[in-house]
């Protein structure tokens, strides 16, 4: 009850109130962990060798991995073609994406409703999926192995044949201008969105949502252009894996892909990666919100980089689970949220290592303190040896887990070819990763959570976390519309 | 392929008159188990299944929100936290560390009408998980700091996921509205106030009443030997004492008449929302499995009728739901539009009440009843994928319907829905008479004067 009357005082006493309020709510200190040991616990972690997949050629030049796995009779095809809103025009966001979401509005054999309607009549799902800030475009069918050769047909038609029909252009268009108006109500994705362009800068990912304008202004000669250019097999990979058999499955890709024709492309120059950024703070102002988001971390590496595995380590150690030490502190010991991880995302390019927690508001200065205050221990204190040995135990034994998913595994050695690694990345994981000792997660946080660098957004109540803020840097306000605001 | 055509036959005659299925189609691998109950009456069910080297378990709980009083709403979830918190021989955040560390995954889930716990890990860790399950099921430790805790981690969690998130309170009061019972009326996330007024002593009393051994349904699914499997759960569980049979759940037998309206102001939501909820039959019924049919015909993939209609026709909303609820009691099928800015939301409704009326009216086609057959069957494979989601599945009807082997019978059970069916129970059960309808309104002085002009 107690917490309760506070933040409504808050809510109507205006900033006085609001550093007493924060005073106050210290949220509670219970003891975090307590290990008795008392558990049997098999110490042997359970040897498990990723089946791998076969890898050929169709006569196109399309790279194929093939996985039979014959547990249940479902089939899944995923297909990554390199081309993404990374080549997206500066003056045209979106239209990456609104060539992969339109391939499902119709092809020149079938309508966008007969598409649907054949899909949905196989009980499948097949959709083609081009997410701001990755590499590629993912075309993605599953369904039941009975209907493998009528899903490829329709794969194959929507690839190769689409329409881009002026009608449903228009449609989808009205649809885009209504979900980006939704997706600014959304807390999550205005944190996403500030901490992106602080990132990235001028680089392309630092967009993560077209504009109304571009939504309005593209038009279907961009799409089939942008389509011609990239999507050719040359510039591809596909996966299968399921319940097939690998010869016949070799004749249905020449019969349905084969005719995809090869065609030279070149990719754009995406231009230098920005100089990492001083420590700012930004603010987004959502009025109304009773929680404060926070999302703060800097670009790391690409997936094929040396750091990668010790980084992993070390997120693994920082906020890798319920287990790790930001859900262990904010939440299990202090109560100031429901969640609070880290994570790194992965791809051929550098990406960033965030850390986020959703706190409500009156804590938001407690949260902030041990959110950065973990990532100073983790650069001043080596982890020590138990801790670090549980962790990197976390990272193997559970990979038991991927053999139970079939796209999960086959998307595990897709990444192999995508970022280059060496085919033997998962054969070798378990002995890297061993590798990592406690002076190597220091160098990684003291590179990679460099106070000096650190970039955090902060999406709440501005009116009550503002001055709060500026205790943690120079503070850029910004609206929920993305509009910087000067006071 | 092969291995699938052996059971065909069968499956053909249950679908029988389906022209899509003369073909070959794959009957649903069979989930073998076994069904014993221990003396101080712990359910058991064991479904070996060696396709991965992993193991999961989930102990099912009869009890959920349902079983909650008044001014304690939400404290069946907050007492799951408390499940987390240790035990006699496992520390606080212990259960975390000990799966996490040995790459297991964990995790509890509270509704309306019981509480799952579970866990999968690598097979070698049998002992570790029944281990757990059995010291918090027999000795749990609780105090006031963690308590306190907790609570202030649920009403986080609350706020993340009700009050700071867009049509969060509308989707609450749709149940509010829709239900007059206190066990369905109220959310299970509860009310912040009472979350507040929980104490020590409701802990105790909750975990004495409810976590009994003999109100547990215990699943293990994966790759054990069936033999060994169950000389270990005597072991870490016989010692548990069987309690008194729990009070019954206050009973939810509706008979609410008249449609109900409200509208909900919500400055965090930028586009209006509509969301409509029918009281339907319950949750395992022939006429709740044809409204689930019906569901899928209307909503599910781009080539539904609300999809086809409502987003791509006539363009009024960007998004549409449809929600067939199985409760153990009476359930709702709720009808949720994400508005296209601009549009009323009496255009939206009228739009999705003429497509529901034309069901009522003229019925389904067989396309749409094979159409659904396929998708059934899809899920059903799927489920089969994660010994997980296979152990949740069968505890989950072992609690609600005492029914474990629904995962091998539900497919028969929607294959058996007719065309004629679904039109009856569209007829019957989606009338403006057994309707609520909550509206989110960003537009605060609009919502007042629609409020004030229903009154």
């Amino acid at each position: 009850m107690k917490s309760l009357n506070r933040t409504v005082a808050i809510i109507l006493g205006g900033l006085i109130l609001v550093s007493a309020a924060l005073a106050q709510d210290k949220g509670t200190s219970a003891k975090a962990v307590q290990r008795l040991n008392r558990a049997p616990v098999s110490r042997e972690i359970l040897q498990v060798k990723l089946p791998r997949p076969t890898e050929m050629k169709l006569s196109n030049g399309l790279t194929v991995l093939l996985m039979e796995r014959h547990k249940l009779p479902t089939i899944h095809f995923s297909l990554w073609i390199n081309a993404s809103s990374l080549y997206d025009p500066k003056d045209a966001p979106g239209l990456a994406k609104f060539t992969a979401d339109m391939l499902r509005e119709g092809t020149t054999n079938r309508s966008s409703a007969q598409l649907s309607s054949e899909i949905d009549a196989l009980g499948a799902t097949l959709n083609a999926n081009s997410e701001f800030g990755s590499s590629y475009t993912a075309m993605t069918g599953s369904g039941l192995a009975v209907n493998t050769e009528k899903l490829l047909d329709l794969i194959s038609d929507m690839l190769l044949n689409p329409a881009f029909a002026n009608d449903e252009l228009e449609k989808y268009k009205k649809r885009q201008l209504a979900e980006l108006e939704e997706l600014r109500a959304d807390p999550n994705f205005l944190a996403e969105e500030r901490m992106y362009r602080a990132l990235y800068a001028n680089y392309p990912a630092a967009v993560t949502a077209p504009t109304p304008a571009s939504v309005q202004a593209l038009s279907a000669p961009q799409l089939k252009q942008f389509h011609d250019q990239y999507y050719v097999p040359n510039n591809a990979l596909l996966g299968v894996v399921g319940d097939f058999d690998s010869k016949q499955m070799t004749a249905l890709l020449e019969k349905y892909l084969g005719p995809w024709k090869n065609r030279p492309y070149t990719a754009p120059n995406l231009g230098a990666l920005p100089a990492s950024a001083a420590t700012k703070v930004y603010l987004v102002d959502r009025p109304d919100s009773v929680q404060t988001n926070i999302l703060a971390g800097e670009l790391a590496v690409p997936r094929n980089h040396p750091d990668y595995i010790p980084l992993r380590v070390m997120n693994q150690v920082l906020g890798g689970g319920a287990s790790a030490r930001l859900f262990l502190n904010l939440r299990e010991e202090k109560g100031y949220t429901y969640g609070a991880y880290s994570s790194i995302a992965a791809d051929n390019y550098p990406r960033p290592l965030l850390a986020n927690t959703e706190v409500r508001t009156a804590v938001t200065d407690g949260s902030m303190h041990e959110l950065l205050g973990e990532f100073k221990r983790l650069r001043e204190e080596p982890v020590p040896d138990a801790e670090l040995d549980d962790s990197r135990r976390s990272m193997v034994a559970s990979f038991a887990l991927s053999l139970e998913r079939n796209s999960e595994l086959l998307d595990l050695f897709m990444r192999v070819k995508h970022n280059n690694l060496s085919p033997d990345y998962w054969d070798r994981y378990p002995a890297e990763i061993a590798k990592v000792g406690p002076d190597k997660v220091q160098s990684m946080a003291k590179k990679y959570l460099d106070p000096d660098h650190l970039q955090v957004v902060c999406v709440g109540t501005g009116k009550e976390i503002k001055d709060t803020l500026a205790k943690y840097g120079a503070v850029e306000t910004y609206d929920v519309d993305g509009k910087r605001m000067t006071q | 392929m092969k291995r699938y055509s052996a059971a065909a036959l069968l499956v053909g005659l249950l679908f029988a008159g389906a022209s899509l299925f003369a073909g070959d189609v794959p009957s649903l691998p069979k989930m073998e188990f076994t069904d014993t109950h221990l003396d101080n009456g712990l359910r058991v069910l064991l479904v070996p299944d060696h396709s991965a080297p992993v193991v999961a378990i989930s102990v099912a709980y009869d009890v959920g929100s349902r079983n909650e009083r008044p001014g304690r709403t939400g404290f069946a979830h907050l007492f799951e936290h408390m499940m987390f918190q240790g035990s006699e021989n496992v520390g606080k955040g212990e259960h975390f560390i000990l799966l996490e560390n040995n790459g297991g995954d964990l995790n509890g889930t509270t509704n309306e009408d019981r509480t799952i716990y579970y866990e999968i890990v690598p097979k070698n860790q049998l002992d570790l998980i029944l281990f757990l399950e059995a010291d918090r099921m027999g000795k749990l430790a609780v105090n006031q700091t963690n308590l306190d805790n907790q609570r202030n981690a649920v009403q986080e969690e609350r706020r993340l996921g009700i009050d700071n998130q867009p049509y969060g309170k509308s989707f609450l009061e749709i149940d509010s509205l829709a239900y007059d019972c206190f066990g369905y009326k109220h959310s299970t996330i509860g009310s912040m106030a009472d979350l507040s007024a929980a104490d020590l002593s409701d802990v105790k009393d909750f975990f004495r009443i409810y976590y009994a051994p003999n109100n547990a349904v215990l699943t293990l699914v994966g790759d054990f030997d069936p033999g060994e499997a169950t000389a270990k759960i005597k072991k870490y569980f016989d010692s548990i004492s069987r309690q008194p049979t729990p009070p019954p759940a206050l009973p939810c037998e509706e008979d609410r008449y008249g449609e109900r309206r409200e509208t909900v102001m919500d400055p965090l939501a930028r586009v209006p929302m509509v969301i409509a909820a029918y009281q339907v039959a319950p949750g395992n019924t022939a006429e709740n499995y044809a409204l689930r049919v019906l569901g899928d015909i209307l909503g599910t993939g781009q080539s539904s009728r609300l999809y086809q209609s409502l987003i791509k026709d006539k363009q009024l909303a960007t998004d549409v739901q449809v929600q067939t609820d199985a409760r153990r009691g009476p359930s709702l099928m709720y009808f949720t539009a994400t508005l296209r800015p601009g549009v009323k939301t009496d255009d939206v409704e009228k739009a999705l009440y003429d497509m529901i009326e034309a069901v009522a009216r003229d019925g389904v086609t067989s396309q749409e009843i094979d159409k659904v057959r396929m998708q059934n069957l899809r899920r059903q494979v799927q489920v089969r994928e994660s010994a997980l989601q296979v152990a949740n599945r069968v505890g989950n009807s072992a609690v609600y319907f005492n029914d474990p082997n629904l995962i091998n019978t539900a497919l028969d059970k929607y294959n058996a829905i007719t065309a004629d069916d679904v039109k009856n129970a569209a007829r019957k059960f989606l009338v403006p008479n057994l309707r609520a309808v909550v509206i989110a309104s960003p537009d605060t002085h609009a919502a007042q004067a629609a409020q004030q002009g229903g009154q």
